[in-house]
């Protein structure tokens, strides 16, 4: 027998769906310790890697380059440079931004890795690559343990 | 033991924006029906083993892999699935083969991106949970800051990527199955909504439906089955640091390492000389040029002035992405890259029509797994 296909559009029938998933995210050991100290004391804090002489940004317990344990901790300085920055004009549900957003990865002074967030302050044709930024925090008592404790990056 | 491996049948269903006439299923039956029918053979007597590449929430369902096998006729047989890119199955039959484990395979791969109603959000939840996805952001910021970091680094212009957008939606013109195919100028890229500066809304590929299985066998299998069998000569895969943190924003490092596995198993000691066309990923119109310097198809930071110098045309010394690529064909989620492959075999049988490239002997098929991976794959081709 053949197969019969459909042939009119309006004989289409799609069911819809959703898949309601809910979860928790464990921060883990590093991501405690660099929360904590975000939250508490308003320092960034990354982890080394005395093998590679690498500093970690976001914090982590292994190196990703010689798989080493990590513990070496230090704090790291609040001020950066854009290594790369984009000016987003689409919202997640894929409508246009009444005010684009600056996203740019914030790298420091000898730090491997960096951190993506924000940029405030400054217009969007006015940053650059290499832009030097410092990081702005949340006031304390609205500082909960996030990367959001982290209000934005503004040019030095 | 090491064997040659073929392949001996394509099979794939045209590359549309929707398709709402059939289930995934179902047009993963069609692909099936059609890459048994061209192998002549029959999956259920003949093909010992099958590989799938989907990723679960693309369809809307979790754990979705196990309602695999019955539409291509592997119940009851070995069948592994894979949440990768199409050219990793590809890359999995071609060993499994290549050992002598199983003699004749099939690998599968598609798309119902059309029944997707919230895709950035699965991007969105694919981001680091801690670090990376609080802030909200349409995910696609990656690729503007990528690209902004690609032409820092390279000197490459917005007007050369541009021209990669004009080049792929005029190559699939010429491609009956391609979606996207388009005559539009540079001033049509250039003006076109910003997206993600410096990325605009005509250098980001759409997505598209369709499936594509293929039967891969030994020499011995593919002499007595085909008479037009295509060699892989090599395959080769990477994934550099997932974290947008540590990852290199500036070359596709991950594409690099494959293409230098691919090299080495090839026996491929000069790609620019010995490649004689390319199907490489150009989810977004930077990512081909990215990915050209990554595989050593022209000098870093060169592939701007190649593709401005008319050196990817189809008439030219290198054509890529003769088939449209993802900007003239469509995104295919993870049967992107077998979309590729696909390409790549259709030219070297000498069946691609009003596209047919002349005198083509060895062909490379590149994948990038697209947003927020940093990992891909490499296929190489040939005829002889």
């Amino acid at each position: 027998m053949p197969v019969d296909k459909v042939t009119q559009v309006a004989q289409t029938k799609p069911l819809h769906g959703e898949i309601p998933v809910y979860a928790q995210y464990t921060f883990g050991i590093a991501g405690e310790k660099f929360f904590r100290e975000l939250k508490d004391n308003g320092r960034l804090m990354g982890v080394k890697c005395p093998e590679c002489n690498l500093i970690y940004v976001p914090p982590r317990i292994y190196c990703e380059r010689c798989f080493s344990e990590l513990t070496e901790w230090l704090e790291i300085p609040n001020r950066g440079v854009v290594h790369t920055f984009t000016v987003s004009h689409i919202d997640l549900d894929g409508n246009r931004l009444k005010e684009p957003v600056i996203v740019a990865l914030v790298k420091f002074d000898g730090v491997y890795g960096g951190l993506v967030h924000r940029l405030g302050r400054v217009e969007a044709d006015k940053v650059s690559i290499g832009m030097p930024v410092e990081m702005v925090l949340k006031s304390k008592t609205k500082r909960v343990g996030s990367i959001l404790d982290i209000d934005y990056f503004k040019p030095v | 033991m090491q064997r040659r491996v073929a392949i001996i049948g394509i099979g794939y269903t045209p590359f549309r924006p929707i398709t709402p006439e059939l289930s995934f299923k179902e047009m993963m039956f069609e692909a099936a029906q059609r890459a048994y029918e061209d192998a002549g053979v029959c999956p259920r007597r003949d093909i010992d083993a099958f590989v799938t590449c989907e990723e679960d929430f693309t369809h809307g369902r979790s754990i979705f892999n196990i309602h695999m096998p019955d539409n291509i006729g592997a119940v009851l047989k070995r069948i592994h699935t894979l949440p990768a890119d199409g050219i990793y199955g590809l890359a999995d039959a071609y060993m499994l083969i290549n050992t002598g484990l199983v003699d004749v395979m099939a690998v599968e791969s598609h798309s119902k991106a059309s029944n997707m109603l919230t895709p950035n959000y699965l991007v969105a939840h694919a981001m680091d949970p801690v670090y990376n996805k609080p802030l909200a952001y349409n995910p696609y910021f990656i690729a503007g800051m990528e690209m902004n970091r690609f032409l820092c680094e390279t000197g490459t212009t917005e007007e050369q990527c541009a021209l990669v957008a004009v080049k792929n939606k005029a190559n699939a013109l010429l491609n009956p199955q391609a979606a996207y195919g388009d005559r539009i100028t540079l001033d049509d890229v250039l003006d076109s909504e910003m997206m993600f500066h410096p990325l605009s809304r005509l250098e980001m590929s759409a997505p598209a439906d369709g499936g594509i299985v293929m039967v891969l066998a030994c020499e011995e299998k593919a002499y007595a089955l085909s008479d037009r069998p295509v060699w892989v000569r090599g395959v080769g895969w990477c994934s550099d640091a997932p974290s947008l943190e540590t990852r290199d924003w500036g070359k596709a490092v991950y594409a690099q390492l494959a293409g230098d596995m691919a090299y080495r198993v090839a026996g491929i000691g000069n790609p620019r000389l010995e490649i004689d066309f390319a199907e490489v990923d150009d989810t977004f119109a930077y990512k081909e040029l990215q990915h050209l310097e990554a595989l050593r198809l022209c000098r870093p930071g060169e592939a701007g002035l190649m593709v401005e110098e008319g050196g990817t045309l189809r008439d030219s010394e290198l054509p890529v992405n003769v088939s449209g690529g993802s900007l003239g064909v469509g995104r295919l989620d993870e049967a992107t890259g077998l979309q590729k492959v696909l390409e790549v075999v259709i030219q070297l049988r000498g069946e691609a029509g009003s596209r047919q490239l002349d005198d083509v002997q060895v062909g490379l098929a590149q994948s990038w797994r697209g947003l927020p991976a940093n990992s891909g794959a490499v296929a190489i081709l040939s005829n002889e």
